[in-house]
């Protein structure tokens, strides 16, 4: 097991270092904005690229990239400012890791209480039409998963906000700014509320919907039955026979949501006025800031790697039968 | 010859009176909006000014044998000295409805974005950068709402005084000369600046900032608001690029040159220099005055096979090949070719560059210094032409910027990007955090910066140490205590939260004008922008899409001709009108009068030429005023018959086959709604101009999302966008050669690609002499930024002077010439004007409905609420807006 764990980590990082490189090279081969554009005498713009390096060949740049990333000994920005803000860049001048640092903690409190609140409501009206399979009760449910699944997330966003926020004011449209509530005052937590029940919906649907397939499949097995002859009650069998089965595929998919909070989410952040991460990688992207971009590809990256880790590991813990690394 | 001259003269005079008699509109006599009166209050007429009127008949652009665009001719007039008078007296406000107000009253707006924000002086970008500053800032000068409600005044901010013209003292320095006048401008300011925490402000503060803004290695983006433009300050701009490398042509009149063919000198890498030793090298993409502003670049479908190519593979990023032996030789088979003239080898020497070192320039040789402890003295490289107006215009910001917490705001980098100290020795560059932070900012105009939180909310609170809350010159001003400004990135989001009364304003969009289009509290903003189809008209690279029936410009004419632009802008906009030119209605040709370049003889004629209207005796309509009224741009029968000899034209040219389905790519940013119903007008148009001809059931548009078609567009990769330019309304000259032309240099700029305006020559008769450029040279001449740039007569004999030498009516009729050759090729076809929508709040009320140039509505300074924070909290629930 360890050294599978040890291989799979090794894996990790080469994985990134070739995703990291290509992100690199790819951004970098962009054109960068019209320089005439960003004001009348254009040959400043020119002057600054050259001394920001920008004409250098991209391996080059790559190299000192690296240096400077490494390079923890020698000043604070280590190569996460952005490109030293000289004229078109976003968050000019500002640390990539304060910005980040500023802003993921509202994405991350946004998607957590939301999670928090989908996962049992998944899970319990997963586990309600998997006991009441087609009977009405699981038609409801179903029906009502459908619906979710099948709108998009803004449009049911745009619907809260409009009842919950506008018509009664329960809620104010957006979320509350750092001037007026900390982060996790009740405040706070009001006024992200249509956000939450925005980006739960679809956790909550996505969540029953499994939970349902999954409990329905393991309700049919054999062993059940035999639960139910050796005399235990209908209850005792399925939490503790058909539940745990039933957990096996479920638990990853909860992992995943748990990790996935950190990506925050464009459309909802948009809507509710959250200042997270969600749009920072489009808008990096745009205004070819390559260390915002760079920083931002490190972060998504492992995530995506730690996610898919955490899951293949996460299968053995709960099942045993389940060896990773066996042959 | 020179009686033919005359004759002419005489006859474009004779044109002129005729045309005045018939009835011919003189803006110059509309009523001004203005009405002016001197500091002393005493009123003083608008003078007007006897211009003569363009021949407004030329108002075709003829194609000559040659290939040169005839534009037409004109009568010109230098400027007078003195210009016109402005006012000074400002509106007084509402009762106590100011700064003295007791009640709290919080003005709520709203941004999209704030991920580019940063609002230091030095290096602002966006206009939400610019109107963080404009409340944290005050200019040495302001454009307040006039006492009369329909004007602007001209009030005195930092400064204490109106500019004293003091150039006679300075003859003989910073470039000055006996006679000249308007150039050094003495500014006394006020002695009780100071900043929000109280320390004081004076002349050395001033400097300083002038000396940070123009910091050599900072390369601050907004540097060039010292040294570009009409009031450039005298060597700021040697100061800023002093000791740094550029490029020089070795010949720039084409006849003499700094290294002659016998005196250039071989290095021992076998590379040629100068007598001087500078390297010289080969400029494929050098615009060489002599060609017209021509690179070798633009003529390499003419090099024989191989030879550019050859050429271009040895060059550097800009283009310069090192002048070798075997290098010149390959030159010399391209310029020794019977149709480039069969130059002879030793005029190879023309076609050279070399680098050169910028002279160093000391901060003491800069136009900028005090000359007391509150009185600095600033001396521009040109003569101020109306300095009542333009001198308090060019100073109506500032960049002041607190000593101490800019330098500590400083972060110094070596080569390699890497944080080194201020004292290394390796400081490659420097940049600033100024201005990006409540800590970073410094405030010294009527708010403070309290509180600023990315993609969230800025919140302004009074600066209670501003000089106007005290100085008695701001009653009726500035009743808002808080301004607070969230970022809404959604329109829906927008509009839910001003309708619950969160914030005070906010933008219509076309949705929304069924329901709020005659509400009483609507707001029209007219914006100097004009929203266009953009044409590739690049046979080349069209050809490699299959759509090079886009390069016939009878195509581009036909399709212009088919799109009904008023129905398209009431449709699709939320308060757009149809547009017909580059630029609109917005743009003040005459700062005094505030009439619109656009209601100009020579701006109608133009549009009413391109449009292919006429008037006169027998005509269509009886004037020019008239047919440009009845301009609709939209003509389904002409379009036909301009589709049909295109269609004759592809197929004479066999750019079309007859048979073949085409699809022409239109990119657009995003799919939604308004986007799609747009591509199907646009595309219903074409089909409907192709109607009855060859490309019948053959041409259509297809729609591509790319969310950076821009940059498609310049690189040639798609056949055509909306593109939507504009610049300040005072300043219409700049439109064509900043948004139309690239630079001469090979900076891509426009976004009409294939329509190279540097090979596109251009004649204009002024005065009865013809002055041939090419429509880059003509645009760079009229944007009035390069000081060498001189047009010359055919015959050579003469030479029109710089452009800001004429009057506003010349100027206007200049421009109109240079509008309508652009847009005579059609490879840009105006769509709308862009105007906005907005709702306001029934909180409060700004000063006037009618919006007036410089001061909008009146702006926050004039705003007055009805209601207190208290009181609108209790009412925000029972707001009806329809």
């Amino acid at each position: 097991m360890l050294k599978y764990v040890i291989k799979r980590i090794l894996l990790m990082f080469v994985t990134f270092f070739v995703i990291a490189t290509m992100c690199f090279i790819l951004v970098k081969l962009l054109p960068l904005p019209n320089a005439k554009a960003q004001g009348r005498d254009y040959n400043l713009v020119l002057e600054r690229r050259e001394k920001m390096g920008y004409n250098k060949p991209i391996l080059t740049q790559y190299v000192i990239y690296w240096k400077n990333v490494f390079s923890f000994g020698s000043g604070d920005s280590k190569g996460w400012t952005p490109d030293l803000g000289l004229g078109e860049q976003m968050y000019i001048s500002q640390n990539v890791y304060d910005v980040i640092k500023e802003k993921l903690p509202y994405t991350i409190v946004v998607n957590l209480y939301s999670i928090m609140i989908a996962i049992p409501l998944g899970l319990l009206f997963g586990i309600y039409a998997a006991l009441r399979k087609n009977k009405w009760q699981d038609h409801v449910v179903s029906t009502a998963v459908m619906l979710v699944v099948s709108v998009p997330s803004y449009v049911y966003a745009f619907l809260v906000q409009y009842f919950m926020c506008y018509k009664t004011r329960w809620f104010p449209l957006t979320v509350a700014s750092r001037e007026t509530a900390t982060l996790f005052s009740f405040e706070m937590f009001k006024s992200m509320l249509p956000a939450i029940f925005s980006l739960c919906f679809g956790t909550i649907a996505v969540l029953t919907r499994f939970t349902r397939a999954e409990l329905s499949e393991v309700l049919t097995g054999d062993y059940l039955l035999l639960a139910r002859t050796k005399g235990l009650t209908k209850n005792q069998a399925i939490t503790r026979h058909a539940m745990r089965n039933a957990m096996v595929p479920i638990f990853p998919q909860i992992l995943g949501e748990f990790i996935g909070i950190l990506s925050g989410s464009l459309i909802i952040e948009g809507i509710f006025g959250i200042p997270g991460i969600g749009k920072l990688y489009i808008t990096s992207i745009n205004l070819r800031d390559y260390n915002f971009f760079m920083a931002l590809t490190f972060f998504y990256t492992l995530i995506s790697l730690v996610a898919g880790l955490v899951t293949d590991l996460s299968y053995g813990f709960i099942d045993p039968r389940i060896k990773m690394g066996a042959r | 010859m020179k009686y033919a001259k005359k004759i002419l003269a005489l006859l474009l005079v004779s044109v002129m009176l005729l045309s005045t008699a018939c009835g011919k509109k003189n803006n110059n006599t509309t009523p001004t909006t203005t009405p002016t009166t001197a500091p002393t209050g005493e009123a003083t007429p608008t003078p007007t000014q006897e211009v003569d009127m363009p021949d407004i008949t030329d108002l075709s652009v003829v194609k000559e044998a040659d290939g040169t665009l005839f534009a037409g001719s004109l009568v010109s007039k230098k400027e007078q000295s003195g210009g016109g008078e402005v006012g000074y007296d400002v509106y007084t406000g509402n009762g106590s409805k100011d700064y003295t107000d007791p009640a709290y009253y919080t003005f709520n707006d709203y941004i999209t974005d704030t991920s580019t924000l940063n609002w230091g002086p030095c290096t602002w970008e966006t206009n939400d950068d610019s109107s963080i500053l404009d409340r944290i800032s005050s200019g040495y000068y302001g454009f307040a709402l006039n006492s009369t409600k329909d004007g602007w005044s001209v009030t005195c901010e930092l400064a204490a005084a109106l500019p004293e013209d003091v150039t006679k003292d300075y003859v003989g320095k910073y470039g000055i000369k006996e006679g000249d006048t308007a150039k050094a401008w003495k500014i006394k300011l006020r002695e009780d600046l100071q900043w929000n925490d109280g320390t004081p402000i004076n002349a050395d503060d001033f400097v300083y900032s002038a000396q940070e803004l123009l910091d050599p290695i900072m390369l601050n983006r907004r540097a060039d608001s010292l040294y570009a433009g009409d009031f450039a300050i005298y060597n700021a701009k040697n100061y800023i690029y002093s000791g740094k490398m550029s490029w020089e042509a070795n010949s720039t009149d084409g006849d003499s040159a700094v290294a002659t063919w016998e005196t250039k000198v071989k290095g021992s890498d076998g590379v040629y220099t100068t007598p001087d030793g500078a390297k010289l090298y080969i400029g494929l993409n050098t615009a060489y005055a002599w060609m017209s502003g021509h690179t070798l670049a633009d003529y390499k479908t003419y090099f024989p096979e191989g030879v550019y190519d050859a050429l271009a593979a040895k060059a550097d990023a800009d283009g310069y090949v090192p002048a070798t032996d075997e290098n010149l030789a390959k030159l010399h088979e391209f310029t020794g070719i019977d149709d480039w003239g069969n130059e002879p080898e030793d005029q190879l020497i023309y076609y050279l560059s070399y680098q050169v070192e910028n002279a160093v320039t000391k901060w003491e040789d800069v136009g900028f210094f005090k000359t007391g402890d509150y009185e600095i003295v600033l001396v521009t490289i040109n003569s101020t032409s109306d300095p009542n107006y333009f001198v308090p215009y060019n100073l109506s910001s500032s960049y002041l910027v607190k000593k101490d917490l800019w330098e500590a705001s400083k972060k110094y980098y070596d080569d390699n990007k890497r944080e080194v100290t201020k004292d290394s020795a390796n400081i490659a560059t420097i940049t600033t955090t100024y201005g990006t932070s409540v800590e970073t900012t410094a405030s010294y105009g009527p708010y403070n910066l309290t509180f600023f939180q990315a993609d969230k909310q800025i919140t302004f609170e009074r600066n209670d140490k501003w000089f106007g809350y005290s100085d008695g010159n701001h009653k009726g001003q500035y009743q808002a205590d808080k301004i607070s400004v969230q970022v809404i990135a959604k329109h829906e989001t927008q509009l839910l939260a001003f309708l619950k009364g969160e914030i005070d304003n906010v933008a219509l969009q076309s949705e929304d004008m069924k329901t709020y289009s005659t509400s009483p509290y609507i707001r029209y903003t007219p914006q100097s922008y004009t929203t266009k189809i953009t044409f590739n008209t690049d046979k080349d690279s069209l050809a490699k899409r299959g759509t090079q029936i886009l390069a016939n410009e009878n195509f581009r004419h036909a399709y212009s001709l088919a799109i009904d632009r008023a129905k398209f802008a009431s449709s699709y906009t939320s308060a757009g009108t149809a547009g017909f030119g580059l630029l609109n209605s917005m743009y003040i040709y005459d700062p005094f009068s505030g009439a619109s370049y656009r209601d100009t003889d020579g701006a109608m004629g133009a549009l009413v030429g391109l449009y292919g209207l006429t008037f006169g005796e027998d005509a269509e309509y009886g004037d020019l005023e008239e047919a440009y009224d009845a301009i609709t741009g939209f003509n389904i029968n002409e379009a036909r018959e301009y589709m049909k000899k295109a269609y004759d034209e592809c197929i004479a040219d066999k750019s079309y086959d007859g048979t073949s389905k085409v699809e022409i790519e239109m990119l657009v940013y995003q799919s939604d709604d308004i986007y799609v119903q747009m591509f199907n007008f646009l595309n219903d148009a074409l089909k409907s101009a192709c109607e009855g001809t060859g490309f019948e059931g053959k041409v259509s548009l297809k729609m591509t999302v790319d969310a950076d078609y821009y940059n498609t567009m310049y690189s040639g990769n798609t056949d055509m966008i909306f593109t939507t330019w504009g610049g300040a309304a005072s300043a219409p000259y700049t439109i064509l050669y900043e948004c139309y032309c690239d630079d001469p240099k090979g900076e891509k700029n426009q976004m009409e690609y294939g329509y190279d305006t540097a090979a596109i020559n251009v004649r204009i008769n002024v005065d009865g002499d013809d002055y041939i450029a090419s429509l880059q040279q003509w645009a760079l001449w009229a944007d009035d930024s390069d000081p060498d740039c001189k047009i010359t007569s055919k015959d050579g004999s003469k030479t029109l002077g710089y452009f800001s030498e004429y009057d506003a009516m010349t100027k206007a009729n200049f421009y109109g010439l240079l509008e309508k050759t652009y847009l005579s090729s059609f490879c840009a076809i105006p769509m709308y004007y862009r105007n906005s929508a907005s709702l306001i709040s029934q909180k409060g009320d700004y000063a006037i409905t009618q919006y007036i140039d410089l001061i909008g509505f009146g702006g926050l300074q004039f705003y007055t609420f009805k209601y207190s924070d208290e009181e609108w909290e209790k009412i925000s629930n029972t707001l009806n807006y329809e």
